[in-house]
């Protein structure tokens, strides 16, 4: 079976690229990708069987393995399989990702943030108007826990546990030496490209979120909750207030996505996910500062941490979309820049690991 | 390998695609307009008979006046305009809050539906600052502090006329930043023979084509060197003013729509009630809230200025009198103004004011010297009955052109 699927794999790759998400894969390349530099098509045999640290049994193979149909047939009827296994191994992916106990352990700590301030406002009872944004108002309403905690957790955690997911996309299977194994089986290299970072960007979303809900949950259970005042004063309901939190996490989850695709191209430089993971957390750092310094000012539009803080733009009557518009542009630029970038590193690279 | 640099091509062009749509949209915004030839008389009428009273609309204003960076500075941005107490500390809020917008840039939105329907937010990372005009209602909300602050407008007057008027630290109602058309009108009064008028390129701003509107004062004493006006020519409204600095390349001060809608706004927009949770403090009209504000502002706003010069070189003082103490020992007025003969001077790019040690202030779009020469030639002053600068009584006009 595995050969069969090698065999018609080559020719369909350009038109499967771009299935789960709209990634570098849309480029015109008509060049197959998995021949040269990959191990030997006898190989393919027992390849599919990918072993992860932590897990028996990654779904990767089990599920396209019924789904292809035996010998090639014309292109029509060979590509509904190759996209049902397109998003099989997404599923697998995410099931990989959503399965190890480092990514548990990240959103925990996540969760935490917002459960500490919660619980430090309340043992406390408020505070002298300094610390982060929206601290004073927790007391009055415990929706604006999620708020705190994401003004307190974008600078630093979300990157760093996005950094943690992204960088190690392709270096991680690298370096336990399955990544040479996930290329020999049915997955050509655009394919393995789009659906890692289609994990990252979920990871991503599962960060923010578990900060916002954990925010509501905790500000339900110790404050009162009621109408929510905005910026300008105006006052909604709660909720309006939870369909605008969520918004908010879309946003930054938004606001996320360049510093996956920044990642993602790292990953594919080393074999070292430490490394990986290393640097794309320094850059969202690097990037922070200077956004912070007035000398580089003509240069703060085009960093990717420029609009992170913006998501208050939500929180405004009416609501102002310009930062969320500008914040999607910015960040389809980086995602187009490095996702090429990785392409290219990527599919030239010779995979020894 | 021809394949290996083959699959690095999209790695070149992504980079290069994305240049060219950013490229593309700059040249797209910045397209001139071509529009039918005018006299920059025919202009200043069309400005003039503008009578656009319904819109919203975003405005940024970006000031490099070379003042500090006060966003150091504690309550820099957080008071906006509720600290106007005499105590040095209030005032220090106040005047930082004041002079924050004075510096660096800022985002704004405007809504307007009538003179008495005005709205404007200005929108500061994860806060905002919002003065609301509904009727004779007007309100200063500050969502850092939670607080507001209600007036009762006197039923004559009339919106602009309350503003201070100095042409880069004019702070009419309702708020500290004016809008590109209030700023530009208070310029366009103050047309005057020692004023040249030409016009530049037609223009497009806020994607409107627009005429652009070039003051230049004739008098080389001043430290303005030109102001540029965008007219809409369609509405006459004015869309964007610049002021530069004499000699300077790029504006000192300038102010613009970054979009403009001409339609009604929503009149749940006008609706202000202070939610809950919100200290709301009452205050007399005058006293609206611009608080001690900057220099320049104090001058325009104490009892009986003096002026002296004329059209863009004009110097007005005004005693402070006994709280000059008040201002000197906050740590921000020695970080803002530079020590010199007989006071000290807060000098800008665009406005010098000097403060002298008996307690008088002179202040104008002139270099330091020139204030320094009419200090020494006016006669002292002694004022105790002056009022303090924190709460200024009725602002009088104080434009250098007007």
């Amino acid at each position: 079976m595995s050969s069969d699927a090698h065999g018609t794999h080559s020719p369909g790759e350009p038109g499967r690229g771009p299935a789960p998400a709209a990634a570098p894969g849309s480029l015109p390349t008509p060049t197959p990708l998995t021949t040269d530099t990959s191990a030997p098509a006898t190989a393919t045999a027992d390849a599919p069987t990918r072993v992860t640290p932590g897990d028996t049994l990654a779904a990767a193979s089990a599920s396209p393995g019924p789904a292809s149909p035996g010998p090639t047939g014309t292109e029509l009827t060979t590509r509904r399989p190759q996209r049902a296994i397109g998003f099989g191994f997404f599923a697998s992916e995410l099931s990989v990702l959503f399965r190890r106990r480092r990514t548990w352990a990240m959103l925990g700590a996540l969760a935490a943030i917002p459960v500490l301030i919660a619980v430090a406002i309340r043992l406390t009872d408020g505070g002298d108007g300094r610390g982060p944004a929206f601290l004073d108002r927790i007391t009055q309403n415990g929706l604006f826990v999620g708020m705190t905690a994401l003004v307190v957790s974008i600078p630093l955690f979300l990157p760093l546990t996005v950094g943690v997911v992204a960088g190690d996309t392709i270096a991680g299977e690298a370096s336990t030496g399955t990544l040479r194994y996930l290329l020999v089986s049915p997955v050509g290299r655009i394919r393995l490209l789009v659906v890692k970072y289609a994990a990252a960007v979920v990871f991503s979303l599962a960060a923010t979120v578990t900060v916002a809900l954990a925010g509501i949950l905790i500000g339900f259970a110790l404050f009162p909750v009621g109408p929510v005042t905005l910026l300008s004063g105006d006052t909604i309901s709660v909720g309006e207030a939870l369909l605008r939190s969520m918004l908010i996490a879309a946003y930054v989850t938004l606001g996320l996505v360049g510093l996956s695709a920044i990642g993602l191209f790292i990953s594919t430089l080393t074999d070292a996910p430490v490394g990986a993971m290393a640097a794309t957390v320094v850059l969202s750092i690097v990037s922070q500062v200077l956004g912070q310094l007035s000398q580089t000012e003509w240069l703060h539009p085009w960093l990717f941490s420029y609009y992170w803080l913006d998501f208050a733009d939500l929180l405004r009557q009416p609501i102002e979309w310009s930062s969320f518009g500008g914040n999607a542009l910015l960040q389809l630029g980086y995602v187009i820049v490095f996702g090429a970038l990785a392409y290219g590193r990527f599919a030239s690279k010779d995979v020894l690991s | 390998m021809a394949r290996t640099w083959q699959r690095w091509v999209p790695a070149v062009a992504a980079p290069a695609v994305v240049a060219v749509a950013v490229v593309g949209g700059v040249f797209a915004t910045s397209a001139s307009a071509d529009l039918p030839e005018k006299t920059p008389q025919q202009v200043l009428e069309l400005a003039a008979a503008s009578d656009v009273e319904s819109f919203s609309g975003d405005v940024q204003q970006s000031a490099d006046l070379g003042l500090p960076d006060l966003s150091s500075v504690p309550g820099g941005s957080g008071a906006a305009s509720g600290g106007s107490g005499s105590s040095a500390a209030d005032a220090d809020a106040g005047i930082s809050s004041a002079l924050e917008l004075l510096t660096g840039s800022h985002d704004a939105r405007v809504y307007a539906d009538g003179p008495t329907k005005v709205r404007v937010q200005i929108l500061d990372q994860l806060a905002e600052r919002d003065a609301i005009r509904s009727g004779d209602d007007l309100w200063l909300y500050d969502s850092g502090d939670q607080t507001a602050v209600h007036s009762t407008v006197p039923a004559e007057t009339e919106d602009g006329s309350t503003g201070s008027g100095d042409d880069v630290s004019a702070t009419p109602l309702p708020t500290e930043i004016s809008t590109p058309a209030q700023l530009a009108q208070k310029l366009l009064d103050a047309v005057d023979p020692t004023t040249d008028v030409t016009l530049g390129a037609d223009t497009k701003v806020a994607g409107r084509s627009a005429y652009d509107l070039i003051l230049t004062p004739r008098s080389s004493d001043t430290l303005v060197g030109s102001v540029s006006i965008a007219v809409d020519s369609e509405t006459g409204l004015p869309l964007s003013v610049e002021v530069l600095a004499r000699g300077a390349s790029d504006p000192s001060f300038s102010v613009a729509f970054t979009s403009l809608s001409l339609d009604t706004p929503s009149a749940d927009l006008f609706a202000f009630t202070p939610p809950e949770g919100t200290t709301v403090t009452e205050k007399p009209f005058p006293e609206h809230g611009d608080g001690p504000a900057t220099g320049s502002d104090a001058a325009s706003a104490g009892p009986q200025p003096v002026v002296t010069g004329e059209g863009w070189a004009r110097i007005v003082e005004l005693p402070v009198g006994a709280s000059v103490t008040d201002i000197t020992s906050s740590p921000l007025f020695s970080q803002l103004t530079t020590p010199v003969d007989g006071g000290a001077v807060l000098q800008t790019t665009l406005v010098s004011v000097l403060l002298t040690d008996d307690g008088r202030v002179f202040a104008g779009a002139v270099p330091a010297e020139q204030l320094q020469a009419a200090a020494a030639a006016a006669p002292d002053v002694a004022t105790p009955d002056a009022a303090a600068p924190a709460s200024p009584t009725a602002p009088a006009p104080a434009s250098p052109a007007e």
